[in-house]
């Protein structure tokens, strides 16, 4: 039997459900010179399907004041529908058509590709987007992760439909879940596989031999390896953006738990060492945190500042200063039991809605964890010494790049603070 | 109908709250939420920058900065270091109506988080030195909006469209006027509007029983009550300055095309949600009028949402188109076709019956986490709007396609909106 395998959440919302449907392979699948192919390929999925045309389609899921998204993430193609119970038997089989049998009309592609175009346009007014871009491609080069999942505008403007098509053939034989969260009507569970679009996904299957996807984690793991450690990217701002972060690990490598330990101690709250240190103590910024998203390849740990001009030096050397004693001294016994302490109340805010709890479901089974791997983590949390967060530290904090947007006069000055500093 | 009456009946379904105050007029409500893992407690305060007066532009949101590095009892970093190792955390917000501090956190540990709330917001120290670091914090978050393209395009039309009222000027302040402030002026804005009748506190969660009787020994209940009016900046209607204007703006990347026109005051509820009701039909989804016409057929612009801003001296409608520069001319004329024909024939049936789920399943989706449950019930509660969470959805059925065009679509009319061109380039 093919299609999806199904996971089921029982939760007491007022009347509302919320399905995910992940298929595995992402923007980090994109091949070079096709960068944005599965962002466009998911924006055109909800540009028809099935018995629905695209106008049909918009009709029917705004007219039950519900929610449908195709993303590309990544690592995935994340469908996410949101709608009130009673609509559920009629608006799931839109998940499965979507995957089955996609329109993609050239001129809905037409459409779509100049979207996703301006999008990435209006992205370089957010001095942030910037800098995270510019990170991106210093850390990741040409790898999966090199680029922003809505694409690069030469590869958008190259993309032919029959490529797309290519893609979209390849769907039904990707391992895919689908989580269902939050109230439906009983019968829903075993109808399911019988419903339209479903039953199409099962026939599709069956007649394609099982084809394994590439390994997510071989295609990006291996981030890029050059001797550069800055990029700088001059604009016309009163302020400068610094992020100094490193490719890590993947989400579930047996180091990963002490890396978000340490993302919890850096940058969860404000009684975090990044906002204490930059805003409380020297209030050289108002934005300042750490990024370190779930991946199935090498995740990005980023901290990041915004600050104005004048104080760009100082911020720097905090966040080096920062970086660099994570693997030089050991957490005092305070911080680490905040740092659990966080870790464990932040497992409780990821789960507030349906959601969050089907999204969580569908991101561990496409990171091939186990559905308790959160539980487990809090009960291994408990043997996690300020010794392991040290030594986990100097493994794989060892080399972070640097990446800076704002004016450029101030960025001469900071790229020779980071030459000094690495020196 | 059928469906329609389906989503009322399920939504009754939502949480259920129970209003009361205490005797130095402090607003207070409950919901109660069996399920949710996590308590969320709220106070908010009438004290958004509406209220402030001349040369404190800017207080009510450096305040709410200022209340988090400590008070009397609690040094700075105590709060924060003691809610987030109850596997809590908080945070804060300033708009042009009120204020509002929350936590959220483990059901157990509700009572020590509220009176460390409460400690905390209630009797903020204000000292000298954490005033001038922490305004040098809010001076780099002024910046950071200030690289923000669209940002800046947004203020402006705020100002140019109510340049007599507090909507009008940036809830952050100005560099200027924040330069100007000290401790001491801070703390009378503070004895001034943080008054027992200003005061509403909203918890949602699994309920304690004994969680009336903490708040009622707490210190809200210590609060003056009175509201010291002598000073008040007068509330008054919200007027927009009609008119066309264009901009550039330097590192805009595509051109937008915006619109704003006064609507209702909140306290007016049926006008209020019949907006709500007219926004989603002229531009939430690609069924509705202005993004069916203008991306989808014309394909002349990327993005068109419009907003209902819903505030107590009056609401405000914005539209915000992004295009490329050279369709702006077919972009203006569109809309304003588009305008003009909402007003001249009603809409289809359809259409309004898909305004309605979507304006209905929104509300309904807001109420699953504890923090928007406590959100919603204070908005309303503080303005003393003590109703079910559903109860505006009961205004929708007074919308018929006729009333629409008879009386909504007509307040939306090009020539009654502030309008703003903004072109990419350098600053003009």
């Amino acid at each position: 039997m093919g299609g999806p395998e199904l996971l089921l959440e029982p939760i007491n919302t007022p009347g509302v459900l919320s399905a995910k449907l992940l298929l595995e392979g992402g923007s980090a699948q994109d091949a070079h010179g096709s960068r944005g192919s599965h962002q466009l390929l998911a924006s055109l999925m909800t540009r028809g399907c099935g018995p629905h045309d695209h106008l049909q389609l918009a009709d029917l899921v705004e007219g039950r004041g519900a929610g449908l998204r195709c993303e590309a993430h990544e690592d995935g193609l994340l469908i996410s529908l949101r709608c009130a119970s009673d609509d559920a038997t009629d608006l799931l089989p839109l998940l499965a058509w979507m995957v089955v049998d996609a329109h993609l009309r050239p001129e809905q592609l037409t459409l779509e590709r100049g979207l996703s175009i301006q999008a990435l346009q209006r992205q370089r007014e957010d001095p942030f987007q910037i800098a995270v871009d510019g990170w991106r491609q210093l850390a990741y080069g040409n790898g999966g992760y090199g680029h922003d999942p809505l694409g690069v505008e030469e590869d958008l403007r190259a993309l032919s439909l029959d490529q797309l098509r290519t893609l979209a053939d390849g769907l039904t034989s990707r391992p895919s879940v689908l989580a269902i969260a939050g109230v439906w009507p009983s019968s829903l569970d075993a109808a399911l596989p019988f419903l339209p679009g479903f039953q199409d996904w099962n026939a599709a299957t069956d007649q394609q031999s099982q084809k394994q996807t590439t390994s997510q984690a071989s295609v990006c793991s291996s981030p890029q390896r050059s001797d550069q450690t800055l990029i700088t990217q001059p604009i016309a701002t009163e302020q400068v953006v610094v992020m100094l972060g490193q490719a890590t690990l993947s989400h579930g490598h047996p180091d990963d738990l002490a890396l978000r330990l340490l993302q919890c101690h850096l940058g969860m709250g404000m009684s975090s060492l990044l906002f204490r240190r930059l805003r409380e103590e020297h209030g050289v910024a108002y934005d300042v945190g750490l990024h370190h998203p779930s991946r199935a390849g090498s995740a990005p740990f980023i901290m990041h500042a915004s600050t104005g001009s004048e104080r760009a030096d100082i911020t720097l050397q905090l966040l080096a200063q920062s970086w660099w004693e994570l693997a030089s001294s050991p957490l005092s016994d305070e911080d680490l039991s905040l740092a659990k302490s966080k870790f464990i109340g932040q497992m409780a805010h990821a789960q507030q809605t349906s959601s969050q709890r089907a999204e969580r479901r569908v991101q561990l089974r496409g990171l091939g964890l186990a559905d308790d791997h959160d539980q487990r983590c809090l009960q291994d949390l408990e043997d996690l010494g300020a010794a392991d967060l040290k030594r986990v530290a100097a493994e794989h904090l060892s080399r972070p790049c640097l990446s800076l947007c704002g004016p450029q006069s101030k960025l001469d000055d900071l790229s020779r603070a980071w030459a000094s500093e690495l020196s | 109908m059928e469906l329609c009456h389906a989503v009322l009946n399920s939504l009754a379904l939502g949480p259920l709250l129970n209003h009361w105050s205490l005797g130095n007029g402090v607003r207070c409500v409950e919901a109660t939420m069996p399920d949710a893992s996590l308590t969320c407690l709220d106070l908010w305060c009438r004290a958004g920058s509406s209220s402030e007066q001349h040369h404190e532009e800017g207080m009510a949101h450096f305040l709410e900065h200022m209340v988090f590095k400590g008070s009397f009892n609690l040094d700075a970093g105590v709060f924060d270091r003691e809610i987030e190792a109850l596997g809590g955390s908080s945070n804060a917000a300033t708009g042009f109506d009120d204020v509002h501090f929350h936590v959220m956190i483990p059901a157990d540990k509700a009572p020590r988080a509220l009176d460390l709330l409460l400690d905390l917001v209630l009797e903020p120290t204000l000292a000298e030195d954490h005033f001038v670091m922490e305004r040098e914090v809010v001076l780099e978050e002024i910046a950071q909006y200030a690289d923000q393209p669209d940002e800046r395009v947004l203020q402006e039309l705020l100002a140019r469209a109510c340049p007599n009222h507090a909507y009008g000027r940036p809830i952050l302040g100005w560099r200027s006027s924040l330069l100007a402030m000290d401790p001491g002026s801070m703390r009378a804005f503070h004895q001034r509007r943080y008054r027992g009748s200003n005061c509403c506190l909203s918890v949602a969660g699994k309920i304690e029983p004994d969680l009336r009787q903490s708040i009622e020994a707490s210190a809200l209940a210590g609060l003056p009550a009175a509201r010291d009016t002598s000073c008040e900046p007068k509330e008054r209607p919200l007027t927009v300055e009609c008119g066309r204007h264009e901009i550039q703006v330097e590192r805009l990347e595509s051109a937008r095309f915006l619109m704003l026109w006064p609507m209702a005051a909140a306290a007016m509820q049926t006008e209020v949600m019949g907006a709500d009701l007219a926004t989603t039909l002229l531009s939430e989804g690609r069924r509705s009028r202005l993004v069916a016409q203008l991306r989808e057929t014309l394909r002349i612009a990327d993005t068109a949402d419009m907003d209902l801003t819903v505030l107590e001296q009056g609401s405000l409608v914005t539209l915000e188109i992004c295009c490329q520069e050279d369709d702006l001319p077919a972009v203006e004329q569109e809309v304003k076709r588009q305008l003009d024909h909402v007003c001249d024939t009603p809409p289809e049936d359809w259409e309004l019956k898909r305004a309605r789920q979507l304006v209905g399943n929104a509300l309904r989706f807001a109420l699953e986490s504890s923090a928007q449950v406590a959100g919603l019930a204070a908005g309303q509660t503080l303005w003393g709007r003590a109703q079910d969470l559903l109860q505006p959805l009961n205004e929708l059925e007074s919308w018929t396609t006729t009333r629409l065009q008879q009386e909504l679509f007509p307040q939306l009319q090009a020539h009654r909106a502030c309008t703003l061109i903004a072109r990419p380039g350098a600053i003009s």
